[in-house]
């Protein structure tokens, strides 16, 4: 009798040992930055979403993968109206407090997210919300101020808060400590030094598979984020520069995970009467077009990591991509022929604005085109900015008449392309054709319809030639080869929805 | 004395305002943190809220008079981006930054000091030349690059030490001795010159002549005629170890008072730039009191009054 429990014992342990794998162990996450709040909807900065929505969760998702519109917290929602959107949430969640999440937690957190003194940051998309009501407890009405067609992506940034917990500590206390439904729980936080996270045990969904606890290191230095990442030190080290990157390749047991990002690089072509400069003829900015080389630019200055523009801002996968346009051709007797035609047969001067230390290779990419342009007589004196004022340029309208700059605006082509409406803070163009396109696709709530709009508004575009269209960016993540699925998604965000460490 | 010490202290408070208004102009009209923190396609009206709540609307010398009534008091305001003072966010790194430029600073004199003595010493010898081409490097090479280079070598090819964060000893290695390098060649050059200069003097004549050893000779007697100055080296110096931990924090992930610096200062985050610069004008302004103050004890012949 005693053996043979003696050896079911045995045998239990053994298949335990066969079947449950390795042990769990700590994901080790290096980014640029340590969070400032991980209260999701406190700032956009990935660093602190991807930190912050590890615990707290959102009503939907967009998974990078295909683009997927994904539910979290919610179940389903459906427009009731073109302004009114009923959303089903997900039955028998709990805050890890012990908190329900339910109606009366969506109506709160709701209330936060369209008070614009509290999320600044996100004001651009929570502007359509009127107000909320509970249908009961797991069902709340939202109302809208103006039929709003990235609805999803503003489902997707809503985050939902335990009431009780964030009316006892406040905002900011909330972003140092948070409480949240997600697969993991806030553990500790030395600040700019780690943050560790232990996995929630009660989690809803499907947990990492073999990770326990996530710790997050602030690392700021390029090159040292990346030697982390070589000597084992970290798991994920995110935004990696190109060089950096190309290392990372070559590495047995690592992964390099290139995401083309939802940056769209250009030169800023003003037509704005008031900054006055031979780019206000429509074939002086054509003949821009055609006398720069991107994919030289790619191959040479960013090692073929980048995408480059077909003659248009949208990117490939996005609605209103119009697949008919191809690019300005890289011709520089055309370029000349035009400029000539123009009235420039010897070219012009011009100031060429760029900023250093803000994007990826920025200033040598800037050199590399006001070269590309004096080989067709352009000359160009180059201003270079530090990026603080390069943005407080942009905005004041003051890059002008010519500025290299990388716009990365929400994935949705309405907030990509609002960008060149002229009412828009720093649009370089009035253009009263596009305006009337884009305020057309800003309430169009039928999605062919409103691809329709964009891809016009793109041809458009590409005529008036408001801009050089030069191309995506590529953002560089690199994983240990053990992570597998990471979702890295083309706003610097990554998410841990199965992930595992194997 | 302590009058002294008194009158020193009452004049930092000018030298100390005078800085913060620098500082203050300096970062008021370079950028707008409004658009360093939130993001380039917010609205005006939520831009406007932003400003309101941080009082940034108000006309630049109010903002002025505003952070130095709260300053007088010791606040120096919320930072914009993290929702906390900005003051506990300085006071919260310091220990880390102090424990780095302590490990430099104690690694910088007990290196610089012996090489410049032998330097002095056995001047142009080998060890002489060696010493001074080490010291010529270590004063050429920017702390960045270095700090890059002993990532590469040390972590990533050798694997001895980790490549950055703070915890144990072999954590503080690496940041430490790159802080140390630039300082450990300006103390061992200027200890050489200054003992050059000594050990021509009579007093070590006479201590030869009355049958002291060589070691006593040099270590005691002559060094400690020649080190008024490489103490005044050292006490300015702290203002190159204070700008130096800003690199070696970033490139290290050290969790120190630089790298929130350099953090607040592209991000226009003016309370904590303010903060910064106080606490560093004001350890500067103290070891610098506390260095003529050694200066009585190292030489008697001083005395303040």
């Amino acid at each position: 009798m005693i053996r043979s429990l003696r050896s079911v014992a045995l045998a239990a342990i053994v298949s335990a040992a066969a079947i449950g794998s390795a042990p769990a162990e700590t994901l080790v996450v290096a980014q640029n930055f340590d969070p400032q709040t991980l209260w999701p909807n406190g700032t956009t900065a990935s660093d602190n979403l991807n930190a912050g929505s590890a615990i707290v969760e959102a009503l939907f998702w967009v998974d990078p993968d295909g683009e997927e519109f994904k539910p979290l917290l919610a179940e389903s929602y459906e427009l009731e109206d073109n302004t009114t959107v009923l959303v089903r949430l997900r039955p028998g969640v709990r805050f890890t407090n012990g908190e329900p999440m339910d109606a009366d937690a969506v109506v709160h957190s709701f209330n936060v997210f369209i008070d614009p003194a509290k999320t600044p940051a996100y004001a651009r998309v929570s502007d359509p919300f009127q107000s909320v009501e509970k249908v009961d407890d797991l069902t709340v009405r939202m109302r809208l101020k103006y039929p709003f067609p990235p609805i999803r992506l503003a489902l997707s940034q809503l985050y939902i808060v335990p009431p009780g917990y964030w009316n006892e500590v406040g905002l900011e206390a909330y972003g140092q400590r948070p409480i949240g439904t997600g697969p993991f729980m806030f553990d500790s936080w030395a600040r700019d030094d780690r943050l560790e996270m232990v996995v929630n045990p009660d989690y809803w969904g499907t947990l990492p598979e073999g990770i326990d606890r996530i710790v997050w290191r602030p690392v700021p230095d390029d090159i040292s984020r990346a030697a982390g990442l070589t000597t084992g030190e970290y798991h994920i080290a995110a935004n990696l520069a190109v060089a950096s990157a190309l290392d990372v390749e070559r590495q047995d047991g690592l992964k390099l995970v290139a995401v083309p990002s939802y940056r769209i690089y250009q030169v800023i072509l003003s037509s704005l009467p008031e900054h006055a400069s031979p780019l206000l003829d429509k074939r002086v900015r054509q003949a821009l077009n055609h006398a720069v080389d991107k994919q030289a630019i790619i191959d040479n200055l960013l090692f073929g990591y980048g995408v480059p523009l077909r003659g248009q801002v949208l990117r490939e996968p996005q609605l209103g991509f119009n697949p008919d346009l191809e690019d300005y051709a890289y011709d520089p007797d055309r370029a000349r022929a035009l400029l000539a035609e123009a009235g420039h047969p010897d070219g012009f001067e011009i100031t060429f604005k760029f900023p250093s230390g803000r994007y990826a290779q920025d200033r040598e990419v800037s050199e590399a085109v006001a070269g590309m342009l004096a080989e067709v007589g352009v000359r160009t004196n180059m201003v270079v900015l530090e990026p603080g004022e390069f943005l407080r340029q942009l905005r004041a309208k003051e890059l002008q008449p010519m500025a290299f700059v990388g716009l990365a605006p929400q994935d949705d082509p309405d907030l990509q392309v609002s960008q060149y409406h002229s009412s828009w803070r720093y649009a370089y163009l009035n253009n009263p054709e596009l305006d009337a396109l884009i305020d057309a696709g800003k309430q169009e709530m039928d999605v062919e319809k409103r691809a329709q709009i964009y891809r016009d508004a793109m041809t458009l575009m590409y005529d008036e030639a408001p801009i050089i269209f030069l191309y995506g960016g590529v953002d560089f993540f690199g994983t240990s080869a053990r992570v597998e699925n990471s979702h890295a998604r083309g706003d610097g965000r990554f998410f841990f929805y199965d992930v595992a460490l194997r | 004395m302590l009058r002294y010490v008194l009158r020193r202290i009452v004049l930092t408070v000018p030298v100390i305002a005078g800085i913060l208004l620098i500082s203050f102009l300096l970062t008021h009209v370079s950028g707008d943190p409004t658009d360093l923190i939130l993001p380039p396609d917010t609205p005006d009206e939520a831009r406007a809220l932003f400003r309101e709540k941080h009082g940034l609307d108000r006309p630049i010398w109010v903002q002025f008079y505003v952070f130095s009534l709260h300053a007088l008091q010791g606040d120096f305001g919320n930072s914009l981006r993290f929702h906390e003072p900005a003051v506990k966010l300085v006071t919260d790194r310091l220990g880390a930054t102090t424990e780095l430029a302590m490990a430099a600073m104690a690694l910088a004199i007990a290196v610089g000091i012996p090489a410049g003595v032998v330097a002095a010493y056995r001047r142009n010898t080998a060890a002489d030349v060696a010493i001074r081409a080490v010291s010529l490097f270590g004063q050429a090479v920017p702390s960045f690059y270095l700090g890059i280079v002993a990532i590469l070598v040390f972590a990533v090819w050798l694997g001895w030490l980790p490549s950055g964060g703070r915890g144990t000893l072999a954590h503080l290695a690496l940041p430490a001795i790159t802080l140390a390098l630039g300082l450990v060649a300006l103390i061992a050059r200027t200890t050489r010159s200054c003992m050059l200069d000594v050990l021509n003097q009579d007093y070590v004549r006479t201590a030869r002549a009355k049958g002291l050893g060589e070691a006593p000779v040099v270590w005691v007697h002559a060094l400690r005629n020649a080190f008024i100055p490489v103490l005044t080296v050292i006490g300015l110096q702290v203002g190159f170890l204070l700008g130096g931990v800003v690199v070696t924090e970033t490139v290290f992930s050290w969790p120190g008072v630089g790298r929130l610096a350099v953090q607040a200062i592209y991000a226009r985050d003016f309370p904590v730039v303010q903060a910064v610069v106080f606490f560093f004008a004001l350890i500067f302004v103290i070891v610098n009191l506390i260095v003529d103050l050694l200066y009585a004890v190292l030489d008697p012949r001083i005395g303040y009054r």
